[in-house]
């Protein structure tokens, strides 16, 4: 077996990032190409352990780095903390939104059924009352005519109305 | 904080047993967990430790407005990196952060981070040889694309799976491992170029 490995290429930039970005194996899962190799080439193994040793101290150097720039930081500024948790917060705010329409959906058919029956009144008692108000305006309107009719002709028409009346006042007057 | 304290953070926060109260209603003990582990993926992000400071107390501030979506679909750490990770995307794109980025007063420097490898090597030598790892690790993570970065740091630095980030990047899983790989492949191809490295893979070559 080792010859045969011996004879392949090198592990691949695909198998080495496979191996190095790959969680630690356990021991019961079979190996893979990659991994038969590693065990079989001296040149890859050490690639390989040299690799996770610098991955692993930049990682130790970075959190340490990290931790020591963070002691100079100012803290985090914390928003109020709230009274009640947030879950029962939305739940408080369920409950009062469920009241708030419990309470005004019945109001508001209350509310439409009322104008609706206002609006039923209003229209049942105006028909008969503009029926009425109809045929008083055209009795009144036919009694002027009739009065205007009917009525004796006023004092200055009266000459026009009898010329024989005029034709002896002008005889009085030139005597 | 100790450094200690930050190596390994909680994948989730306990929750009292039967009760299903949102974690993210405890602020104060979600900074006082995770803020070390956002300022650092904000800090090997953006190499600038204002704009660090600023986007981790933004970040929490985020997550506070936003706990009702908090569905707990994943760890409170993954969710929070992915609120700073947007955070990171977004004051990038400003042409303010691309003026100010050269300039910098904060930046960080390669050589101050390097300084920071753990002191468990025995030889003078041996651990002037780790910082210089550490300084172009931390160089050739800078010259990545911000996409290759992202990821890159995200795996080995908050040692996250491939499908968490995937999840957090909004990435197809092969994407992500393509990026992945060629960054590593910049690593591996700046590691071979080491002295140390080189005088190695040349010695072995010869046998």
């Amino acid at each position: 077996m080792n010859a045969e490995l011996s004879s392949t290429p090198h592990l691949t930039e695909a198998q080495f990032g496979e191996l190095l970005a790959a969680p630690a194996r356990t021991a019961d899962s079979a190996l893979s190409p990659a991994e038969a190799h590693v065990l079989a080439c001296e040149q890859c193994a050490a690639e390989l352990d040299a690799l996770r040793e610098s991955l692993a101290l930049f990682r130790a150097a970075t959190t340490s780095f990290a931790a020591n720039q963070l002691r100079e930081a100012p803290p985090v500024v914390l928003p109020a903390r709230p009274v009640v948790s947030h879950a029962l917060r939305s739940m408080v705010l369920a409950c009062a939104a469920a009241l708030v329409l419990a309470a005004f959906v019945p109001m508001q058919v209350l509310h439409q059924r009322s104008q609706e029956a206002a609006r039923r009144a209003a229209s049942a008692d105006t028909t008969p009352r503009i029926q009425h108000y109809a045929t008083e305006s055209n009795e009144a309107l036919l009694n002027d005519v009739d009065q205007a009719a009917s009525a004796s002709v006023p004092d200055a028409m009266q000459s026009l109305a009898n010329p024989g009346t005029m034709n002896d006042l002008s005889v009085q007057k030139s005597n | 904080m100790a450094t200690e304290n930050i190596t390994t953070f909680p994948t989730g926060l306990a929750i009292g047993a039967g009760v299903r109260a949102n974690p993210l209603d405890d602020l104060e003990t979600v900074v006082a967990l995770y803020q070390p582990r956002v300022f650092r993926f904000l800090l090997a992000t953006l190499r600038d430790r204002d704009a660090a400071e600023t986007l981790t107390q933004e970040t929490f501030l985020r997550a506070w407005s936003a706990r009702g979506s908090f569905r707990e679909d994943c760890a409170v750490g993954t969710w929070l990196i992915r609120i700073a990770l947007n955070l990171a995307r977004d004051h990038t794109r400003t042409g303010r952060f691309r003026f100010w980025k050269n300039i910098a007063a904060h930046a960080v420097d390669a050589a101050d981070v390097a300084s920071f490898v753990p002191s468990a090597e025995v030889s003078s030598e041996a651990r002037l040889i780790a910082q210089q790892q550490v300084a172009a690790i931390w160089e050739t993570v800078g010259g990545l694309s911000e996409r290759q970065r992202t990821i890159f740091l995200l795996r080995f630095l908050e040692e996250l799976e491939i499908p968490e980030i995937a999840e957090a990047t909004g990435l197809p899983l092969g994407t992500v491992k393509s990026h992945l790989y060629r960054a590593l492949n910049a690593i591996r191809a700046q590691h071979a170029a080491h002295p140390k490295h080189a005088a190695a893979k040349n010695a072995k070559e010869d046998r």
